[in-house]
């Protein structure tokens, strides 16, 4: 399954976009799409839009678009951790500055300000993680979308 | 290698990690081992002591874990007695493969380099955002009176070794000194026997292993045998598995704890699973299924590396977060402890396609008083991890909870599986 699914992302890697950024405009994708090689596929549904993208590692990577065209949140999951300053753009410096403070626990790191809320866990082989902007989500939606 | 260090140039393949101890000629086990003999199977020492404590000594100060189980690692030069031991490494059931921080490391190792003879550079980034880069060399492991021999490891922060890719560092922190690791190293005896895996060995790897010229660092894929590897698989014996066995402590905690990692599984008359059942993990990613008030999450998985329970979220589990300011912000700050069940589930690893269910109950204590006592062994620290259920090192407290090695088989089945 894994050999099928990495073909498919090669095939389809050429000319397709990558991700957004966060609090970002969604055009932004194009901007990326050189970056990282991806294959993506979008779902519409009335409050927003998810664009879910698929790199050839196995990683996922899940875009939450609002109607007006801005990222209010993401979400990863995949045996590596992706590119989280391309994912979080400005905001990361916020989320590393949280973290650089935390007490010296392993495996999760965090950050839930009135606005910015990140989350990361996982394991060797397998991470997850999500990021969204509180001020962002559109009317009709909360956070437990962003998963 | 020579743009490695002054006393590299005339050592070939020698990575002199400590320039005053580099010596050319004697350290490169590849050539002058003259193959590593066969130990003859009889019956070792299988028990390696491990311990919960505050850690290593910082500038003369215990460094302050909680929740963290250390071990004493002993390591060769391959195929030597030239060896020395290092403390305080991590015994981490979330990863695979060895790491230890350069600044640790007396010998004089042999690089492992690919077909072009240029070293390997490897990184590894985990869920707290740290990252860790250096070069892969080859040692002999020798935990209790087990060997495991030529084992790729990494050496975390070499100085004398390419910069760490931007992939690599991009938005992560440094682990590679005793103060950002807050341990000696790490051993990663996970359910997989390589730390990546057939993803590193295929034609478009991920960003894990480097070749390193001169001229820079470019990933490159790794065959099986060339990566990090788990050094309990590559034992000549007791090498199906491994059994972490942790006393149980009490609501408030310990000061510390002495407990053991047994190698193998059944294999000896000290490591049978007795009445334990064993439940296989994915095969791609090592989780399993937690069942929380009816919900299952399945992406859950037994992480020894991982200081608490990490479980789902404050609206999920009623627990209220610690403040961000405080001492244990990332846990869970209940006013009164608060106790749980919750169901793990996997199939059963014999291949009978039946599934083995065990009812786990645990409990979640306020965060800032535990980490705040002088305690340093918690079975009730607890902290948030949106979706997932990680069952940190609290978990160990009072079991024994077997390991079971991928494609290596037992009395169980075939791994990887937990039992417990």
């Amino acid at each position: 399954m894994r050999n099928g699914f990495a073909l498919l992302a090669a095939l389809a890697a050429t000319a397709l976009p990558g991700w957004a950024v966060l609090g970002g405009s969604a055009e932004s994708v194009v901007t990326d799409q050189l970056k990282f090689q991806a294959k993506r596929t979008v779902v519409e549904t009335q409050e927003y839009s998810l664009h879910v993208i698929s790199l050839d590692d196995g990683t996922l990577i899940r875009e939450y678009v609002t109607p007006g065209g801005k990222v209010f949140g993401v979400s990863w999951s995949g045996p590596t951790i992706p590119d989280l300053p391309q994912l979080l753009g400005s905001y990361n410096a916020e989320f590393q500055n949280a973290v650089h403070v935390k007490s010296g626990h392993r495996r999760t790191a965090g950050v839930h300000d009135s606005d910015l809320v990140v989350e990361s866990s996982g394991h060797m082989r397998a991470f997850y993680g999500r990021a969204y902007l509180n001020s962002m989500l559109p009317s009709g939606v909360t956070q437990e979308i962003v998963k | 290698m020579k743009r490695y260090g002054p006393l590299a140039g005339a050592c070939g393949s020698v990575f002199a990690l400590l320039m005053g101890l580099a010596a050319c000629g004697g350290g490169d086990g590849s050539s002058s081992s003259g193959g590593s003999t066969t130990p003859v199977v009889t019956t070792v020492n299988n028990v390696q002591p491990v311990v919960v404590d505050s850690g290593p000594s910082l500038n003369g100060q215990p460094i302050g874990a909680n929740d963290e189980l250390f071990t004493t690692v002993t390591i060769c030069v391959p195929g030597t007695s030239t060896c020395q031991s290092i403390d305080h490494v991590l015994v981490d059931t979330g990863s695979s493969g060895l790491r230890l921080l350069s600044g640790n490391i007396a010998l004089t190792l042999p690089y492992v380099t690919d077909a072009s003879n240029n070293p390997i550079g490897n990184c590894v980034q985990f869920a707290d955002t740290t990252y860790q880069w250096g070069p892969l060399v080859k040692v002999d492991v020798r935990l209790a009176g087990e060997v495991a021999s030529s084992v790729p490891i990494q050496v975390a922060g070499a100085s004398n070794f390419a910069a760490a890719p931007a992939s690599c560092t991009a938005g992560g922190i440094p682990a590679q000194t005793l103060l950002e690791l807050g341990a000696n190293g790490i051993l990663g005896v996970g359910l997989f026997r390589q730390d990546c895996g057939v993803a590193c060995a295929s034609s478009s790897p991920p960003a894990v292993y480097f070749s390193c010229p001169a001229t820079g660092c470019t990933p490159t894929s790794v065959a099986l045998t060339g990566q990090l590897q788990n050094p309990v698989w590559m034992f000549p014996q007791d090498n199906n598995g491994l059994a972490i066995l942790l006393p149980q402590v009490g609501a408030a905690g310990a000061v510390s704890v002495s407990g053991s990692v047994i190698f193998g599984i059944g294999t000896q008359s000290n490591n049978g699973l007795g009445t334990t059942q064993a439940q296989a993990a994915d095969i791609n990613t090592g989780n399993f299924t937690t069942t929380f008030n009816g919900v299952p999450y399945t992406t859950s998985y037994i992480d020894s590396g991982s200081s608490g329970f990490f479980i789902l979220d404050s609206t999920t589990t009623g627990l209220p977060n610690c403040a961000s300011s405080s001492d244990a912000a990332g846990y869970y700050c209940p006013t009164s402890p608060a106790s749980f069940t919750a169901i793990t589930s996997g199939r059963n690893p014999n291949g009978s396609g039946t599934t083995v269910s065990a009812n786990i109950a645990f409990s979640i204590a306020n965060g800032v008083s535990l980490i705040d006592s002088p305690n340093t062994s918690f079975n009730n620290l607890g902290g948030p991890a949106p979706g997932v259920f990680d069952w940190g090192l609290p978990f160990f407290f009072g079991r024994t909870v077997f390991i079971g090695i991928e494609s290596q088989t037992s009395a169980a089945g075939t791994g990887p599986y937990w039992a417990y």
